[in-house]
């Protein structure tokens, strides 16, 4: 029982660490980043090329990875979503374009290729990134068999998850943040400088991406299309979660993962994604606005 | 009814697309070009199916492939069961090569009994059942899954989020089915339809006349189905469905017909698909291809019919151009997303939109109405 209760806790904390950029960007947004794996992916990278060209290990590339993926989402913003707010399937269909843009450029090493050049740790090949050996090694702890990579990634969730909300509810920015949230006009009849904030809260929620990315680095290989499988992901929990609502993403990440995790060890991995999604299609008709909705407007 | 400049320029633009389709063989004389374009005229019919659920009915519907799917995979079970590799399997009734591979030592050759599911191909043997259900099993999926949506009163990108699940969760079920469905590898070695004796070859002009004809139908049907009354309350429906529930109309029957209605085409799309490519798979339910679709209507237009078809039809043959080029085979990839991108942000109505705006440039006294385009509704 405990090993099921682990099996959806891990699988749960890596559909928080995906979803809560994402609870960011489109909860508090409303726009619909389909690059949002791809940023997870440019995080994925970074880890790879820190290791490669910087010797870093992955304490070292989490930072790293948070301003790289950080950087990316803010040029992003400042191109595209910057004139979509508020046609939010727009948002959509262009970030899918720069999803596929984003995907290309790794794939291709920035076109270098077209000039005979390699970068070693880019191209269309897959990459992997080195797990320090203190965090490989599983260690009984009463009677529990420990992963403690697994259990690394669910502390280290849990503790950005802990900041997010600290940025979030009790600094000023946050509170322009949510302001923006509830109303943009108002919040800019009140002096809040809209443009600056919302840029700055899409690098936020890219460069969170970008740390999962360092952390799905651990355990899957780095390839250009990495993301574009976790993206829904994300969005499922958020939007059953409740826009809007950093709790409701938290429940409904440990709600889903667990349904996953225990329906995959009863049947198999495929069945499971699809009871899943049956899950996720029943709340969304249930409850459009999600589990744990904020009210506002 | 009234004659304006944009109506006369619309009937110019349908009954030349049309006559272009049907008289490419003319100066078409290479076979594989004709297959190909064959198939773009199948995407082009999906194209049709997005801009009525998008741009009429304001429904954004991300899981089409679906739809595609579904009328791919029931066309292509009865082909499946006509194709030489099933009647060679030592039995009298023809039997997939598949499940031979994969059954249980013992088990008889036979569709009743071979493996647990296998008897639900028993009627695929008539070839008119499997296009009948090509037809039929989309419509009926759209009509149960929109009946709970659009009478719960889901809108907008709540639609988007679950037709998107709705196509993988179906997409992972195909595969998990691996016994019936061939899983991850789909159906493939074929057969022809054939009707009335006659095999459509996919390399054959006919074959391309099948398309083409099926196009032009659609695209007139969807083009008429749009103009009538129940069309106009449908786009009364998008632009504001509050009041078009005070006005008395029952707004969710309208939007379940029509969703019906677009999923019914991107059924026939799949149908005509499997015919020109010779497999069903379930990579036609893959997320990317439901978005692509959506991408094509935004480009040729989300607003017209005939936009959306023209977008899809381009988007394709210029991907296939590209990929083929030596110096563009890498980046055309690149390339088309920077298309999207561009096209979103500079050019929202699309090609569809551009060539209204020189409509009435050229004829600018007449007074022409607005391009019917629905206003997205605010984020959340």
């Amino acid at each position: 029982m405990s090993e099921i209760l682990f099996i959806g806790l891990s699988l749960s904390s890596i559909l928080l660490l995906i979803a809560l950029g994402l609870s960011i960007t489109y909860g508090a947004m409303g726009v619909i980043n389909m690059a949002h794996g791809e940023l997870v992916m440019i995080g994925a990278y970074t880890a790879v090329l820190a290791g490669i060209y910087l010797g870093l290990n992955l304490f070292f590339a989490l930072p790293l990875a948070f301003l790289m993926a950080g950087v990316v989402g803010l040029l992003i913003e400042r191109l595209v979503i910057r004139r979509l707010y508020g046609r939010i399937i727009d948002t959509l269909l262009a970030t899918w374009g720069v999803a596929i843009l984003l995907q290309q450029a790794i794939r291709l090493e920035f076109g270098l290729t077209f000039f005979g050049i390699h970068i070693e740790g880019l191209g269309p090949g897959l990459q992997n990134m080195a797990v320090p050996g203190f965090l490989t090694q599983p260690f009984d702890l009463w009677g529990l068999t420990i992963q403690p990579y697994r259990s690394f990634i669910i502390v280290l969730t849990l503790i950005l998850t802990g900041v997010t909300w600290f940025l979030m509810y009790r600094t000023s920015i946050g509170m322009q943040v949510r302001a923006i949230m509830r109303n943009p006009q108002m919040a800019a009849a009140c002096g809040i400088d809209v443009r600056r904030v919302s840029m700055l809260t899409f690098a936020y929620g890219s460069g969170l991406a970008g740390v999962a990315g360092v952390l799905l680095a651990g355990f899957k290989t780095v390839q250009p299309d990495m993301g574009a499988s976790v993206v829904v992901d994300g969005f499922l929990v958020v939007v059953v979660g409740g826009v809007g609502s950093l709790f409701g993403t938290l429940a409904s990440a440990g709600i889903l993962g667990q349904i996953n995790g225990s329906i995959a060890v009863l049947t198999n991995d495929i069945l499971a994604r699809a009871v899943v999604f049956g899950v996720v299609i029943l709340l969304i008709l249930w409850k459009p606005r999600g589990l744990f909705s904020m009210r506002s407007r | 009814m009234t004659i304006t400049t944009r109506g006369i320029a619309e009937s110019l633009a349908y009954g030349g697309f049309i006559a272009a389709i049907l008289l490419l063989p003319l100066v078409m004389d290479d076979v594989f070009w004709l297959n190909r374009i064959a198939k773009y005229l199948v995407f082009g019919m999906l194209g049709v199916a997005i801009a009525l659920s998008w741009g009429y009915a304001g429904v954004l519907n991300l899981g089409q492939g679906l739809f595609f799917g579904l009328g791919a995979y029931m066309v292509a079970m009865s082909l499946k069961l006509q194709s030489y590799t099933s009647l060679q399997q030592g039995s009298d009734t023809p039997v997939p090569d598949f499940m031979l591979w994969n059954a249980e030592p013992g088990a008889p050759t036979d569709l009743c009994c071979i493996n647990q599911g296998s008897f639900l191909w028993i009627p695929f043997q008539a070839q008119w059942f499997g296009i009948v259900m090509a037809l039929i099993v989309p419509t009926l999926i759209a009509l149960a899954l929109a009946w709970p949506i659009f009478r719960l009163r889901v809108s907008g990108v709540y639609v988007a989020i679950i037709t998107l699940a709705m196509v993988l969760l179906v997409r992972l079920l195909i595969i998990d089915a691996q016994p019936i469905t061939n899983g991850f590898n789909g159906l493939t070695d074929l057969g022809w339809l054939t009707i009335g004796g006659f095999e459509f070859d996919p390399y054959l002009v006919e074959t391309y006349y099948l398309v083409a004809v099926s196009l032009a139908i659609a695209l007139l049907a969807t083009r008429w189905l749009v103009s009538t009354k129940a069309g106009l309350i449908l786009q009364s429906t998008r632009d504001d469905a509050n009041r078009a529930r005070y006005l008395g109309y029952n707004v969710a029957a309208y939007q379940v017909f029509f969703f019906a209605v677009s999923a019914g085409i991107a059924g026939f799309a799949g149908l005509l698909y499997v015919i020109a490519a010779e497999f069903a798979s379930p990579s036609f339910m893959d997320l990317a291809f439901s978005i692509s679709m959506v991408v094509w209507a935004a480009v040729g237009g989300r607003g017209s019919l005939l936009g959306a078809c023209i977008g899809a039809i381009l988007i394709n043959t210029i991907e296939a151009t590209a990929s083929e080029t030596e110096v563009l085979q890498e980046a055309w990839k690149a390339i088309i997303g920077l298309v999207f991108v561009l096209v979103v942000l500079f050019m929202p109505r699309g090609l569809a939109g551009v060539a209204l705006d020189a409509v009435a440039w050229i004829a600018p006294k007449r007074k022409l109405g607005p391009a019917p385009l629905a206003q997205q509704e605010p984020a959340e």
